[in-house]
């Protein structure tokens, strides 16, 4: 809450959002001539090359799925929600700090989301196209996708509207359009930029279509910014609702360990974790093969830390909750499967998800660690995949032990399974590849503002 | 030095002081001669009046604290209204006492009822009393820490202090996050022993944190008006206050929808009579009000950017607040002594303006000691500078 409000005195006293020494042209140089100038260098092609085979993968392992049928997962009764809902959630979740940086933190004014703010979103937009994928291939037909939107049919049957996958359909295809929008519009002026600046042809038409005709009139940038402001305004309260009514997939059923009166907040606190650890997952290669440590500076990746920090301790709140209830309750099924989870078959990968999500990560408390770079990255990456396990946990346990004993059963993921995840890491890698290329990481016109207002810029 | 001197509150304040030491102490009185002739609901009542008014205490020491991790200017206009309204919280450990002699009169599982095993582990009254004493310590060493920094700051090294209490309040959000949850559920949840949700110490904190940013407001806005504040709380900051109520009324909102929706649609027998029990026999009225006036009125409200700039409308709003935070709460606590039939007592009323007027007493108490802003801060001087808008 301090932009507006700590004028430039308490803000000397940190350290900056962008280094000292930059200019208008420093700025606009820098960035885009990563797109225009910069050859394709071999690291970016080897890259772009391991994520696109990867992506080969998921199309294969797709491919398959339509032929053979959902059958080639390990999903059975009576665990039928496997990987596909463990990375749909897992996916969903990341795309939420892209929303967060780029919608709240603008109406919070702080600055120091500037240059982390256009791939936070690109990242958003990428995971939830990779989200998107699994619900879709676990409806078994995946052709007939469009059963799940309520529309007068011949068949006169409608969706049902009490259940919370209905929800989910309207939740996710809003929040993809609108994170789409919101990144586009954010990239016009920039696209006129690089339109301006192109040497070929070619990318001069391509920027050229894309810049939609901005000029950048005092007029363009009034509309520019009310647009810009109204679409920050809509997508604030998606940060919130998409993870909520993911948490209503599993709360609003009767299902021990589902259902939880705490999952809503607490599953939104876990999209926001794992959401900026993927953001830090990211920042750290690129700011160091791009040379971008002036515009994403230590304290970004502070800053991140500490929401990292804050968001774990609510998800650690949550699985505190989760358990004293169990056992305070006194409910046989809520204490056999919260006992279950810590003792049971799968009681590994819940220990393991409790070092990762709750050990480990309290080492952030420490300037030392939050300020050294290897720490972080390496702290992003174990929260990544703690996040996946919380939900490979959540999904998994609660139905691998039935209600009767004798319709007890064991999932365990086939290999397509694991194509299908490594895939979509491949195709969410691949695109992002293709966005550094193509388009400026980080927005050029907010860079240059910052500059004229910090006072180091001068 | 002077220069804190020169923002010491007015003399007018102690007339308020002695006001409220009355007012407390003829609300007690009244109570206690209700209490001759019906010693349990004196009880229910007390619980009441001490749940409301602790809450405000707590959610000041919530709001302290999160200001002094965000340093924001909003805080700093604030920063001496919530350290008196979080040392109000010796106040009420002290007025939790009363309780421990009505716990038989309060909770039924203080009675030989049919309960699972664990609750009688957990819900037993020495446990019960050890947890509060806990709670109490947790709280009033945070609070007396963060005070005692907060006096040396006067003398000098403002910045060197700032980062000893930023680096407590860390590890102290969790802590109080943690026990302001099991005391939610030890005072108000094991009211219903069966019943039980996992949200609902977020849901407590989440009202805490309203009641004490409403109450925040109030009494700025009437400080802001008067010598020697006359001038320095600028509309930005009242503009920032009244988006963190907006920001806390949407997150009571969001807190109690997801509890309602959950419980509602898997209607089982286990967590559905919590709702049962408020659903009927006038309770259901109340509830009604409450999505009506807790939640949609201060929503459109508090979207206007006119009403939160000017302070007298703010002021008027979190006052309106402040009261349906009272009904939130009596609509939790009440209807577990008063399930499906709607009632009030006349020493509900008179046990929380009895209560009120001691804290409200012990805070100005607390309050006008020192100068009504935090002069020895750095921070100070940015956040009151005038800025162009």
């Amino acid at each position: 809450m301090d932009g507006p409000i700590t004028p430039q005195a308490a803000e000397r006293r940190r350290p900056p959002v962008i280094q000292p020494g930059q200019t208008y042209a420093t700025v606009t140089d820098k960035i885009s001539s990563i797109v225009l100038v910069r050859p394709t260098t071999p690291g970016w092609l080897a890259g772009f090359l391991v994520s696109f085979a990867l992506v080969m993968l998921l199309f294969y392992a797709i491919a398959y799925l339509l032929v053979a049928g959902v059958g080639i997962w390990g999903v059975n009764i009576p665990v039928g929600w496997g990987f596909a809902i463990v990375n749909f959630v897992w996916w969903i979740g990341i795309g939420h700090a892209g929303t967060l940086i780029s919608a709240i933190l603008l109406l919070l004014n702080q600055q120091w989301r500037t240059s982390i703010n256009r791939f936070a979103e690109a990242m958003t937009l990428f995971a939830v196209a990779c989200a998107g994928l699994f619900p879709l291939l676990h409806l078994g037909r995946p052709w007939f996708f469009y059963w799940l939107l309520p529309y007068p049919n011949a068949m006169g049957v409608w969706p049902q509207f009490r259940s919370p996958l209905v929800w989910d359909v309207f939740a996710v295809t809003t929040y993809f359009t609108v994170s789409l929008i919101f990144w586009f519009v954010g990239l016009i002026p920039d696209l006129a930029t690089l339109r301006d600046r192109a040497k070929k042809r070619s990318s001069r038409i391509l920027y050229g279509i894309l810049a939609m005709g901005w000029r950048g009139s005092a007029l363009h940038w009034h509309r520019y910014q009310t647009a810009y402001l109204l679409l920050a305004g809509l997508a604030t309260p998606l940060v919130v609702s998409v993870h909520t009514v993911v948490s209503f997939d599993f709360a609003v059923g009767i299902l021990p360990g589902w259902h939880s009166t705490i999952f809503p907040p607490y599953f939104v606190a876990g999209a926001i974790y794992s959401g900026f650890a993927m953001v830090l997952t990211l920042a750290i290669p690129l700011r160091a093969v791009y040379g971008l440590e002036g515009f994403i500076t230590m304290r970004h990746l502070e800053n991140m830390a500490k929401v990292m920090l804050a968001t774990g301790w609510i998800v650690a709140y949550g699985y505190v909750m989760e358990n004293f209830m169990a056992w305070y309750s006194g409910n046989t099924y809520e204490g056999f499967t919260a006992w279950n989870r810590i003792a049971g078959p799968y009681g590994p990968a819940y220990w393991a998800l409790i070092l990762c999500n709750v050990l480990l990560p309290q080492l952030l408390w420490l300037k030392r660690v939050r300020t050294s770079v290897p720490a972080l990255f390496v702290l992003a990456l174990v929260i990544n995949v703690g996040m996946w396990l919380e939900r490979f946990v959540i999904v998994i346990t609660s139905l691998h032990r039935d209600f009767l004993p004798s319709s007890w059963g064991m999932y365990s993921p086939t290999r397509w399974d694991w194509a299908t995840l490594f895939g979509s890491i491949g195709l969410f890698v691949a695109l992002l590849f293709l966005f550094i290329r193509f388009l400026p990481m980080i927005s050029i016109f907010e860079m240059r503002e910052l500059v004229s207002e910090s006072p180091a810029g001068d | 030095m002077n220069k804190a001197a020169a923002y010491l509150p007015g003399s007018e304040i102690q007339r308020v002081q002695s006001g409220a030491v009355w007012v407390g102490i003829s609300g007690f009185s009244l109570c206690l001669l209700g209490a001759y002739w019906n010693r349990v609901q004196f009880f229910h009542s007390y619980l009441f009046a001490f749940l409301f008014w602790t809450g405000i205490a707590l959610g000041c020491l919530a709001i302290m604290m999160l200001h002094h991790l965000t340093a924001g200017a909003w805080g700093m206009v604030i920063r001496r209204l919530l350290e008196s309204g979080s040392k109000t919280l010796a106040l009420m450990a002290f007025l939790f006492v009363p309780l421990i002699f009505g716990l038989r009169s309060i909770y039924s599982w203080t009675q030989p009822i049919q309960l699972p095993s664990q609750q009688l582990e957990y819900l037993n009254i020495p446990f019960f009393i050890a947890r509060a004493a806990l709670y109490f310590l947790i709280w009033l060493w945070i609070v007396y820490l963060l005070g005692r920094w907060s006096q040396e700051q006067e003398r000098g090294e403002g910045s060197r202090l700032l980062r000893k209490m930023r680096l407590l309040s860390g590890p102290g959000l969790v802590l109080y996050g943690l026990t302001a949850s099991f005391a939610a559920i030890d005072w108000i949840m094991s009211l219903e022993p069966h019943w039980y949700s996992t949200i609902f110490g977020l849901l407590v904190i989440g009202g805490q944190v309203l009641s004490a940013m409403a109450f925040v407001i109030v009494a700025l806005v009437l400080l802001a008006a008067r010598q020697p504040l006359v001038g320095i709380v600028q509309p930005r900051h009242f503009h920032d206050l009244g988006k963190l109520l907006l920001a806390f009324v949407m997150i009571w909102a969001y807190l109690a929808f997801s509890q309602l929706l959950i419980i509602w649609s898997g209607n089982l027998t286990e967590e559905i009579p919590w709702y049962l029990h408020r659903w009927q026999g006038g309770w259901l009225w109340i509830g009604i009000l409450l999505i009506v006036f807790h939640f949609a009125l201060p929503f459109f409200l508090l979207l206007s950017r006119d009403l939160k700039r000017s302070g007298k409308t703010l002021a008027i709003l979190a006052m309106f607040l402040l009261l349906m935070r009272a009904m939130d709460l009596f609509w939790l606590v009440v209807p577990g002594f008063s399930p499906e039939r709607f009632r009030i007592h006349w020493m509900d009323v008179a046990a929380s303006i009895g209560v009120g007027g001691l804290w409200l007493a012990f805070f100005i108490w607390q309050l006008k000691k020192r100068s009504l802003l935090p002069v020895g801060d750095p921070q100070l001087p940015p956040a009151l500078e005038r800025t162009h808008e």
